[in-house]
């Protein structure tokens, strides 16, 4: 699998995992209708977003990331790192 | 305890329950049990929210082993406020 494949996968996964966490904000907000909610939700949808982008990125660009294995390299990070932060939120948000 | 309870009532899955929990103990303790009759969930659930709450001082259990009893803290009497304010939207 090429670096750029697994750096998708992340995305996917990401995607996933702040679907879930939008979820439940979204079913906190209808309950609390708090603000703090409705900045969570907003942060969730932008964050879903921001990989889906990503992903479109990695499939429509790839002559892009192709040429340079560090760039690759990079993004692979920059998409692991966003997935440990996210599951740490989600650990917390499922308690 | 402000922050605490904003976490453990309205950021977390959970939070609703946790908060018809909170409720019921107002009225009187409550055991384990009673409380998974009350809010109509499983004796797991309630054990796993009580927990919780116990971590962040928000309940805590009676003196007796068996059908220990739960009730809210001092603490938690002192930010009654912040409660009512986060719980004021739910019937």
């Amino acid at each position: 699998m090429s670096t750029i494949q697994f750096a998708s996968g992340i995305a996917v996964v990401n995607i996933l995992l702040l679907g879930l966490l939008t979820t439940v904000w979204v079913r906190n907000y209808r309950t609390f209708r708090s603000s703090l909610l409705l900045g969570l939700v907003a942060f969730g949808s932008v964050m879903l977003a921001e990989n889906v982008v990503a992903i479109y990125f990695f499939f429509s660009m790839k002559m892009l990331y192709s040429g340079d294995p560090t760039v690759q390299q990079a993004v692979l990070v920059l998409r692991g790192l966003q997935l440990v932060a996210i599951a740490f939120l989600t650990w917390v948000t499922m308690k | 305890m402000d922050k605490a309870l904003w976490y453990l009532l309205t950021a977390t899955r959970g939070g609703e329950n946790r908060a018809r929990l909170i409720r019921e103990l107002s009225e009187r303790p409550r055991n384990a049990n009673q409380l998974a009759d009350a809010l109509d969930v499983e004796y797991k659930t309630v054990r796993h929210h009580l927990d919780m709450l116990e971590d962040h001082g928000v309940v805590e259990p009676g003196d007796n082993d068996y059908g220990k009893l739960y009730f809210l803290t001092d603490q938690f009497e002192q930010h009654r406020e912040a409660f009512e304010e986060i719980t004021e939207h739910i019937d």
